[in-house]
């Protein structure tokens, strides 16, 4: 706990350290800020905050994997991944205090958005629960697009290939929760396949949950999800000190 | 405190190592010699719990250093080849990151920092970035790095490369100092610092190890095979003379006055070649002032040994 804790502090600290942070900061919240406004600007548009969420799985594929392509590409590149994986720490905790860090931050850069809601509320009948479901939904699924640019950054020495492997796995995983290019991808396939297929798209989930629809299932879905790349990240690792 | 017995390390089909054995008593400071890809960080990296060894066993304070790596690795400081620091960092924040990291205690981070601070000097740059700091200045935090934590065992790999003739000084004076209380490990490309700082001499190639033994002993055990003597005599007709009595090359490398110093490179004869020359000497009624056996550096030791271990795995 304690060793999970330091680590995650220092990769806190080291985001804000680094241009990203604010890059990241600005853009994000200004693209999303007009994504919602010019949906609310319209006449005669009900208080939602339907143009906020609706594009934010669109716009997460190209933020979180710069978020997270330095985790571990970074460290190798400049040996310090060496020094860290001869601390006295499990990688299981390595891994733990970097997760944990790049959710904090993305939750710290989310939390400035809830002056939308805020704002909206004051002024015209808004509907909280989808809002606060919404919110949760985009948690959950910045969690598992993290879990995925963690693990392929672990894989490269290099940030740009983590995050253009990332990017194209993201990108994958989003337009198989679209029927229509998964028919077109996979007409040969046995409809059983398909159905796996479609079944892997976190798009899909975090759909349902925002619309406020609370369903188990929904959430060990990206409890498996984030399970599985965590999992695989810490097999990378440890091959490494197989490998040399 | 540190046994190594039969380490092997491959890296897919290159043997990097090929079973090497050692002891490193509690208080020793052992200098780890060899040519490039020798296997000396190899060794380091298994020690430290970076890599796992392909055969082999290793054991820090009786623990063995892949059953209870973290155990081990909390008894470890080690500075990596090449210095690795977070760039981005401060100073102070990063060794307080280090010792925290390692378990320091809260209560005891600011006397363990403040302690690796002072033996490192690095009071003047607590406050700057790392990216800023001189590649000395970088060098001394990655020492502070390892020590601040208070371990028993200190490995070092190549501590002093890439630095400067007086900052190679200063790192060579800190870790003899903190092999007062540590025991040390370091490997290293010059020489002049394992005569200087190190207890006993670890000699690795292709693998192996080829030699292990006190410096003065290595040095011994490897005469130079040449004779100085210091003669009053016509320069030229000493030599001929030389040369008409032993079979080898003679040479006169310095001149004082009418006195000059010869080097005779008599080989490894067991002839008392010593008795015939001085004889010589007197026949002739010039005046032998002194006469000794060239002392070997470690160099030599060093160049012997790691090039015959390289003849050998070339002809097996």
């Amino acid at each position: 706990m304690h060793e999970t804790a330091v680590i995650l502090r220092r990769e806190l600290k080291s985001y804000f350290l680094s241009p990203i942070a604010y890059v990241f900061g600005v853009l994000f919240l200004g693209l999303q800020c007009f994504f919602a406004g010019s949906s609310l600007l319209k006449q005669g548009q009900s208080a939602s905050m339907q143009g906020f969420f609706g594009l934010l799985p669109l716009v997460f594929l190209f933020f979180m994997p710069a978020l997270t392509m330095r985790l571990w590409a970074e460290e190798r590149k400049s040996g310090t991944l060496e020094l860290l994986m001869t601390f006295p720490v499990r990688i299981g905790q390595l891994i733990a205090g970097k997760f944990l860090a790049a959710m904090v931050f993305f939750a710290a850069v989310l939390l400035f958005t809830f002056g939308l809601p805020l704002t909206l509320g004051a002024y015209a009948a808004l509907d909280w629960g989808p809002v606060v479901a919404a919110y949760a939904a985009t948690l959950l699924m910045a969690a598992a697009y993290i879990s995925v640019g963690m693990f392929w950054s672990s894989m490269f020495r290099d940030q740009i290939i983590a995050l253009l492997v990332s990017l194209t796995t993201l990108v994958l995983l989003y337009l198989i929760g679209f029927p229509q290019f998964l028919e077109a991808i996979t007409s040969a396939l046995p409809a059983m396949l398909v159905d796996l297929l479609a079944g892997l798209s976190p798009y899909k989930y975090f759909e349902s949950i925002s619309r406020g629809v609370l369903d188990t299932r929904d959430f060990v879905y990206y409890l498996c999800f984030c399970g599985f790349f965590l999992y695989a990240n810490a097999l990378v690792l440890q091959a490494r000190r197989h490998r040399g | 405190m540190i046994e190594v017995h039969e380490l092997e390390k491959n890296y897919g089909f290159a043997r990097a190592l090929k079973g090497i054995s050692f002891t490193v008593a509690r208080g020793e400071v052992v200098g780890f010699l060899g040519p490039n890809g020798a296997g000396k960080s190899t060794t380091m990296k298994i020690l430290t719990g970076y890599l796992l060894p392909t055969a082999g066993r290793a054991a820090i304070d009786g623990l063995d250093v892949v059953e209870h790596s973290l155990a081990v690795r909390r008894r470890i400081g080690y500075l990596p080849e090449s210095t690795p620091l977070y760039s981005e960092m401060r100073v102070d924040d990063y060794l307080r990151f280090c010792a925290e990291i390692r378990g320091v205690p809260p209560a005891r981070l600011k006397s363990a920092i403040g302690r690796a601070v002072e033996l490192c000097k690095l009071e003047r740059v607590l406050g700057k970035n790392i990216v800023e700091l001189s590649k000395g200045f970088r060098q001394r935090v990655g020492l502070a790095q390892a020590i601040v934590h208070e371990p028993e065992v200190l490995i070092l790999d190549e501590p002093t490369s890439g630095l400067d003739p007086n900052q190679i000084v200063e790192v060579r004076k800190l870790i003899e100092h903190l092999g007062q209380a540590h025991t040390v490990i370091l490997s290293t490309h010059y020489l002049q610092e394992v005569e200087k700082s190190c207890s006993r001499v670890i000699i690795v190639s292709q693998g192996l190890i080829v030699a292990d033994d006190s410096r003065d002993r290595l040095v011994a055990a490897l005469p130079s095979g040449a004779l100085l003597a210091r003669v009053r005599g016509p320069e030229a007709l000493v030599l001929r003379q030389f040369s008409e009595l032993l079979p080898c090359r003679s040479s006169a490398i310095a001149r004082d006055g009418d006195v000059v110093q010869y080097r005779l490179e008599v080989g490894d004869t067991k002839a008392p070649v010593g008795e015939s020359l001085a004889r010589l000497v007197v026949k002739n009624n010039w005046e032998l002032l002194e006469l000794q056996r060239e002392q070997a550096t470690l160099e030599d030791v060093f160049r012997s040994l790691t090039l015959e271990a390289s003849k050998e795995a070339m002809n097996a």
